[in-house]
């Protein structure tokens, strides 16, 4: 279960980031931002890489002593970052594909709504609710 | 995509409405032509997003263009594109002989003046498209004997 | 040989498979050399088991002197120390030798193996020709030797005894003998090895099939898996070793998982076991033996296991050349490891773990140095610059937890604590001990001094920081920028800091990350503070008092240090600038009135709409724009150009920087694109070739903008160096509050000097404080215009009527003039246009809003030449209006007054008439010539009138009675009703005109003519020629008598009298009662002199004749226009008429009617003949000579008038002139027309009844 999930637009501001309320925000604002870093780099690394490394899911950016970073990118070159507690050892790699997988079906309904306006902050609800789904709950 | 008769026929009563309600004078400076096609653009972004869902990530624009050639034309208009041709500068050709939009209209020249307005939401689609995967273009289409057209892409150097 | 023996096994990898040697030492120890250096030089298959796949090894082997106690005791698992091969060297070769000794020996050799269970081993048997030849006697063939043994010890196992002969010549039979038995040796060697492993391999699996059951020990299995380790890396198999190691690894992790997850195992607890080292890997060694004797003990830490493992793993990894697996791995262990202590619960004392992890970075990172060059080592940043940074931020943090960063030093409790933290450590290992740069000894002097711990962590920093750029991992570099900036306000040095900071926040910024920017911004500010950099603190300041992602509180805090600092009543002089950006935004701009331009004075109002972001409301000593005026449109244009260069500015919306620091989203981003249909036509015919669709603008869509777009005012943060420039003309309003959110703030423009004004800057003042908006954009201007006062005269109702008194309309602008009391305009009078008196007229003053605001009696005193009229006072930019009724005399025919001087001496203009393409009336401008007070010239206004009526007359006879008829044409569209109408002559008093007007008010139409007669009656004779006024009074229908006005309408007659009358009669044929078509019959024409010749007469054309008799010569012709009638023979003759009353002159002619019916008589002309010696006939009319002369002026007005008495008078002029000519040239008789009136004709309209022919053939020949 993540502790945080952010939204990142083509141009790398934000749409939507969203961390477990128990944890200073601010600090994953950094990391994810960070974490972009890495994306790209990966991302232009595509190039000269085979097929096989051409899929949407960009495995662990960089692990930290107490965070795991995942990436992940749409090919309207949105990305996702989730951001995994280290001390949830028990979370296997297909299970973050597919956390991110359901994250890109919900940002895809969000694209498709005729109430969003491409590259604004998402609101949408549905998107909101399936993203706490994916969250740490706070106990 | 919906059942392809469903958009046909959303799409011709678009155009229509659109035509209608834009009072005289505005045909001219192509006001219409321009809605139709901004319509196309917002279709787009979200079309390509669902369809590049599954896909692995693009290698390049050449790349990106054959997609939308092939799946995406698929997708859309139940064929492929016949030819697509580059200059390798950023501009590309894409013709279709049979043109679903068009093939209903006339096989020949009969209604060629009202072409342009049924080519301009699908411009708008491949606008849309190629802008949701950060390629910033601009399309055009062209046709001389109905139902091929060719649709031009310039695309922008970054 | 010896020290063979003696030598200690130690584990490193230079150990080899053990061999033993029985049997004939000497023998081996010559042999040993050659054996030691060929046994590897070929390499050998070995085939695997459990599938793996075949590996091609080159085999080494450790010989050593047999001895029962290396052989391996019951349950040894020891791999390394176990005896692969046991050889026993033989060179005996006579039998009694064998059968006494050596046998013996064999079989005690072989016994012990048995007794060992252990198969593998060979028996060599050497010969050399030497041993030929000691012994002589008693020789055996050799082959007997080996025979013997082999059916003594190998039975049918023959391989296991090999002949190696004369190994130490060098001859090509102990070459093959050298292969063959080296070949012999490898595959024994492997075959041991194959069954060897392949059962340790087996019992390994079977323990660690039991971890399950409550006696097993992870670290027994450890040691187990481990020796199978040892040996793959002996056999250089360095992938299988690694592997071992790394199911080591997995195997432990999970165990620690598990106890995570519950279910603890009882072996773990000596991992369990409180961290009491933590002196970081250790990579130098292959093998850290302490370690692992602590691991073989059961009393290794967690901590001392992973790094032991890691080590090993390292190891391996670097005789694989990859060094950056190990750096990979290594901080995925560092952070395992310290999760992994968490998860167990183990105590550690607080940074003794990031002493351990800063260690062992450094360590891995020595380590891979030390087995890279420079360039690798550059080339692969990313795989390093993880540990670099990890190291950093545990050396930060052990820096904090030994008050190493505050300003003050550590306390004395951060001296204990680092004096335990460095007890943690132990002493440096002797591998690095002298290395000057062991990661032992810079955390120890790191941890010594505050100034040292400076020094390594900045080292630290910057490396860190200059790998991530090397490696464009900016946002990296900058994240570790940051944290070096906080070290830095730490110390105190806010300097440094803030470069750091601002570095990170433009990154954040043009990337949008609102977060981010608000905390830097707030650590900027502080900053700022420290470093009493007033100006951009403020600014920082206002930003942050505007950021929605503080608490309102921390918004409210800022905002007052604002406004604390603006109180402030420090010296005037010094006034901080701010941008406005951050305190307020400028969203909308209203002008009022719309069209933003107004006359000079007038008042132009400037609404702006003010977006303030403080969480407070904030009062504003002035808030005030700026404005640059500019004359380029020049200061006098009318308010038309004004208004329609200027309307779309009445309201301007200004674009919002967006606070929440989110950059515009990619489709907002450009030009929006301009589509158009085109269409392609074949120039040949119009055909269409081709349609489509064009983007007009492309080149705009197409432009390269930079996709990162820029950071607006609100976000940047030193505020752009505004200029702040007191132009002259300001708007400004004093001491108004901002609430929070929208404000409305109204201004009143300047309007003084006509010009443009632009609205630059806009200035709140707050005190100390200005905040400057420094480009208002879009360009908002405004006009201010002088206008000259300007005076029209238009006709209240179109067209203006001539002859009738109409309404015009006087409009004065005043402009910039001030109309004061008693100031008039003076109207210079004239008698074409008089001003119609009227007792009261009032003016009425607007304003340039057209309401009205006054309204006054005028006076108006006209003198005969002078009409002038008294202005009300009217201010400036008014309008004056008020209507006078004028009457247009219409020129009545001839009467032409001679030009003259104005009062004004302005030469008076006739009025000229001309015809007027879209109406049928004829048109007379009127110019009015008007004194201004406001100007020295006079204004010249031009006025046209329309005359209502066309005139023309005609002069009618019957025989010698004449009439005179007059037709009014009404070409107007009014109606009139036309009243006494006259007729008068004004020379001859006796003449009598009688009227035949029935009606005495006549009625006409628009469009419709009034025709009147005149009976002409006279005494004695009829005057030559006529001067006849026509008069009649009109008015437009339906109105009282006292609108009638007068029209007249002059014209002159001449030659009125009848001279001569024709009569005509056409006569049948001689016998017939009537004519017939196509018969002749006779046409006889009787001209009658009816007066005595007149004095006018007398001069002309006639000539005495001999008997003193006056004659005239007259010319008949008979035309038949209507072709009716042939004439037949001449139809045209000459007649010389006496000058006498009733002096008669017949003429026959032959005419023959060409059809049947009535028909009109062939017309009959007559005509003077002029001789050439007769003086050309002229009137003495000094009229037709002032007409002449004045022609140029007049003859458009008569043409149009249709005078055609003057026409004619005109006309006969012309022919005179004509006339002349002709006789300056060569004198030629002429013919002359006779004035209408002069000849009657009495066959005029008559008829003759013809009847058909009764032959057509006649008819026919005739019709040719």
């Amino acid at each position: 279960m993540a502790v945080c999930i952010a939204v990142i637009a083509k141009e790398n501001y934000p749409l939507y980031i969203r961390s477990v309320p128990t944890q200073n925000e601010l600090k994953f604002h950094y990391t994810v931002h960070t974490s972009l870093d890495v994306v790209e780099e990966k991302i232009s690394a595509v190039g000269k890489a085979m097929a096989d490394q051409r899929e949407l899911y960009l495995g662990l950016l960089y692990p930290t002593e107490d965070y795991k970073v995942y990436g992940y990118v749409t090919n309207s070159k949105v990305k996702f970052v989730i951001v995994v507690d280290s001390s949830n050892t028990s979370l296997r790699d297909n299970e973050i594909r597919s956390m991110f997988r359901k994250l890109h079906n919900s940002f895809t309904d969000v694209m498709c709504n005729p109430f969003y306006n491409p590259g604004d902050p998402i609101q949408s609800k549905a998107f909101d609710g399936i993203v706490s789904g994916m969250m740490v709950q706070p106990s | 995509m919906a059942d392809e008769a469903l958009f046909q026929f959303l799409h011709n009563e678009v155009i229509q409405y659109i035509y209608k309600s834009a009072e005289g004078g505005e045909t001219e400076n192509g006001r219409n032509i321009t809605k139709l096609e901004n319509m196309g653009f917002r279709v787009g972004q979200g079309l390509i997003e669902r369809f590049t869902k599954d896909t692995a990530r693009f290698k390049d624009e050449l790349d990106i263009m054959k997609f939308i050639c092939k799946d995406f034309w698929t997708c859309v208009f139940k064929k492929q594109i016949d030819n697509l041709r580059t200059n390798h500068q950023g501009i590309y050709v894409l013709q279709d002989n049979k043109f679903r939009l068009l093939s209903q209209l006339s096989a020949g020249k009969q209604y060629l003046e009202h072409a342009p307005k049924y080519l301009a939401f699908t411009c708008g689609l491949v606008r849309g498209s190629l802008s949701n995967l950060g390629v910033k273009s601009i399309v055009t289409a062209e046709v001389s004997v109905m139902p091929a057209c060719k649709f031009q892409v310039m695309i922008q150097k970054l | 040989m010896e020290s063979q023996e003696e030598k200690p096994i130690i584990y490193t990898m230079e150990n080899k498979p053990i061999v033993t040697c029985a049997g004939d030492q000497g023998l081996f120890t010559s042999l040993y050399t050659p054996l030691a250096q060929q046994l590897p030089r070929e390499p050998m298959e070995w085939r695997r088991t459990y599938g793996r796949a075949p590996k091609m090894i080159h085999l080494e082997a450790n010989f050593v002197q047999f001895k029962e106690e290396l052989l391996p005791k019951e349950g040894n698992k020891a791999l390394l120390t176990f005896p692969f091969l046991h050889i026993y060297w033989t060179d005996c070769c006579d039998t009694e030798a064998y059968k006494g000794s050596v046998k013996e020996d064999m079989m005690r050799w072989q016994n012990s193996l048995r007794a060992h269970g252990s198969a593998d081993w060979v028996i060599v048997v050497v010969e050399t020709n030497d041993a030929k030849k000691k012994n002589k006697t008693n020789i055996l063939p050799r082959s007997s030797i080996v025979d013997k043994i082999r059916n003594d010890f190998c039975n049918k196992q023959n391989d296991r005894c090999v002949v190696l002969s004369d190994p130490l010549k060098d001859s090509s039979r102990s070459q093959e003998s050298w292969s063959s038995f080296l070949l012999k040796l490898r595959t024994l060697l492997l075959m041991s090895f194959t069954k060897n492993l392949g059962r340790f391999e087996d019992d390994m699996r079977t323990l660690r099939e039991k971890r399950t059951q409550p006696g097993w020990s992870f670290c027994e299995y450890f040691m187990v898996q481990e020796e199978l380790a040892f040996v793959f890396e002996m056999l250089q198999q360095f992938e299988d070793a690694l592997v071992q190691y790394d199911e080591l690894d997995a195997l432990f992790t999970q165990y620690v998982l598990n106890f995570g997850a519950g279910d603890g195992a009882n072996w773990l607890g000596s991992f369990c076991a409180p961290v009491r080292s933590w002196s970081g890997l250790l990579l130098r060694r292959p093998i850290d033996m302490e370690k692992r004797d602590g691991i073989q003990h059961g009393e290794a830490s967690l901590l001392d296991l992973r790094s032991y493992l890691f080590s090993r793993q390292c190891t391996l990894l670097i005789f694989l050349q990859r060094p950056w697996e190990v750096t990979q791995r290594a901080l995925e262990l560092l952070h395992n490891c310290v999760q992994e202590l968490h998860l167990l619960e183990v105590s550690v004392l607080e940074g003794a773990l990031d002493c351990w992890v800063f260690l062992s970075c450094l360590e891995v990172l020595h380590r891979i140095e030390g087995c890279c060059d420079q360039a690798q080592l550059a080339a692969n940043c990313s795989h390093t610059v993880g540990l670099w940074a990890y190291a950093t931020d545990k050396l930060k943090s052990l820096g904090e937890l030994c008050g190493l960063v505050s300003d003050k030093g550590p306390t004395s409790e951060d001296l204990n604590r680092t004096v335990d933290l460095l007890a943690g450590l132990g002493d440096e290992r002797p591998e690095t001990a002298n290395s000057l740069q062991s990661p032992y000894k810079k955390l120890k002097e790191a941890l010594s001094s505050v100034e040292a711990f400076e020094r390594h962590y900045l080292e630290l920093s910057h490396a860190a920081m200059e790998m991530y750029r090397a490696i464009g991992r900016l946002r990296s570099a900058r994240l570790v920028g940051k944290s070096l900036a906080e070290f830095y306000m730490r110390k105190g040095d806010p300097e440094r800091a803030e470069a750091f900071l601002q570095e990170a926040l433009k990154s954040y910024v043009s990337e949008g990350w609102s977060l981010p920017v608000t905390h830097t911004r707030k650590q900027i500010a502080e900053c700022q503070k420290l470093l009493g950099r007033t100006e951009d603190y403020l600014q920082t300041s206002a930003l942050l008092a505007g950021d929605v992602n503080l608490s309102s509180e921390e918004r409210k805090h800022f905002c007052q240090e604002i406004l604390t600092f603006a109180s402030k009543s420090t010296d005037k002089s010094q006034k901080v600038i701010l941008s406005m950006g951050a305190f307020a935004q400028l969203t909308r701009l209203q002008f009022h009135p719309a069209t933003a331009s107004v006359h000079s004075g007038a008042d132009l109002q400037v609404e702006l709409s003010l977006q303030s972001l403080m969480p407070v409301s904030v009062c504003v000593q002035q808030l005030a724009a700026s404005i640059h005026f500019s004359l380029e449109h020049g200061g006098t244009h009318g308010r038309s150009k004004g208004t329609q260069k200027q309307t779309n500015i009445g309201t301007v919306d200004f674009s919002q920087g967006n606070l929440s620091a989110c950059p515009l989203s990619s489709s907002a981003a450009g030009p929006s694109l301009e589509l158009d249909e085109i269409q392609d036509r074949s120039p040949s015919d119009n055909s269409l070739n081709s349609t489509g669709m064009v983007c007009k603008n492309t080149h705009l869509v197409m432009r390269r903008h930079d996709s990162s777009s820029s950071p607006d005012t609100p976000n940047c943060v030193s505020p752009p160096t505004v200029a702040l420039d007191d132009g002259a003309h300001m708007l400004k309003v004093q001491d108004i509050t901002l609430e929070p959110g929208s404000n409305s703030v109204v201004f009143t423009a300047p309007s003084g000097d006509p010009g443009t004004y632009t609205l630059r800057q806009l200035c709140a003042t707050v005190g100390q404080v200005q905040f400057v908006l420094p480009h208002i954009y879009p360009l908002v201007q405004y006009e201010v215009y002088s206008q000259e006062p300007l005076l029209t005269v238009e006709p209240l109702s179109e067209p203006l009527l001539a002859g009738l008194p109409q309404m015009v309309k006087f409009t004065l602008l005043t402009g910039h003039y001030t109309v004061k009391k008693g100031d008039a305009l003076q109207l210079s009078n004239t008698e074409t246009m008089p001003i119609m008196p009227s007792t009261s007229c009032t003016a009425s003053i607007r304003n340039t809003a057209a309401d009205l605001v006054g309204e006054s009696l005028l006076s108006i005193q006209s003198s005969e030449k002078v009409t002038s009229i008294s202005l009300p006072p009217t201010p400036p930019y008014h309008t004056l209006e008020f209507q006078l009724e004028v009457l247009c005399i219409i020129p009545s025919g001839s009467d032409r007054p001679a030009n003259e001087r104005l009062t004004n001496g302005e030469v008076r203009h006739r009025p000229r008439s001309y015809s007027h393409p879209d109406t049928p009336m004829t048109a007379i401008d009127q110019r009015m010539s008007i004194d201004c007070p406001w100007s020295i010239y006079s204004t010249l206004l031009a006025l046209t009138f329309y005359i209502p009526f066309k005139t023309k007359h005609s002069l009618l006879s019957a025989g010698n009675r004449k009439y005179i008829q007059v037709c009014v044409q009404n070409v107007s569209d009014v109606n009139f009703q036309l009243v006494d109408v006259k007729l008068t002559e004004k020379q001859h008093a006796s003449l009598e005109l009688h009227s035949l007007n029935t009606k005495a008010q006549q009625l006409v139409c628009s469009k419709q003519s009034v025709f009147c007669l005149w009976e002409v009656r006279w005494k004695a004779d009829l005057p030559s020629c006529l001067q006849c006024v026509f008069s009649a009074n009109f008015s437009p229908l339906n109105q009282d008598i006292s609108a009638f006005k007068p029209f007249h309408y002059h014209f002159q007659l001449e030659r009125v009298t009848t001279l001569y009358s024709v009569q005509a009669e056409i006569l049948p044929a001689a016998g017939e009662q009537h004519c017939r078509s196509g018969a002749l019959c006779g046409l006889e024409v009787c001209i009658t002199r009816l007066t005595e010749p007149g004095e006018n007469e007398m001069g002309e054309e006639s000539k005495a004749d001999s008997d003193g008799l006056k004659t005239t010569k007259l010319m008949y012709e008979v035309a038949d226009s209507s072709s009716n009638w042939a004439v037949c023979g001449k139809s045209s003759g000459m007649v010389s008429m006496p000058m006498l009353a009733n002096a008669t002159h017949k003429v026959q002619i032959e005419v023959m009617p060409l059809f049947a019916g009535h028909l009109p008589f062939p017309k009959i002309k007559v005509l003077k003949y002029l001789p050439h010696t007769a003086a050309p006939a002229i009137q003495p009319d000094p009229d037709s000579c002032v007409e002449n002369d004045s022609l140029s002026l007049l003859d458009k007005t008569l043409d149009d008038q249709g005078d055609t008495a003057s026409i004619r008078s005109r006309g006969s002029v012309h022919s005179v002139g004509s006339g002349e000519q002709q006789q300056r040239g060569l004198a030629m008789p002429r013919l002359e027309p006779f004035s209408p009136g002069q000849v009657f004709n009495h066959s005029h309209a008559r008829q003759v009844l013809v009847l058909p022919a009764t032959d057509d053939h006649i008819m026919e020949v005739n019709a040719t």
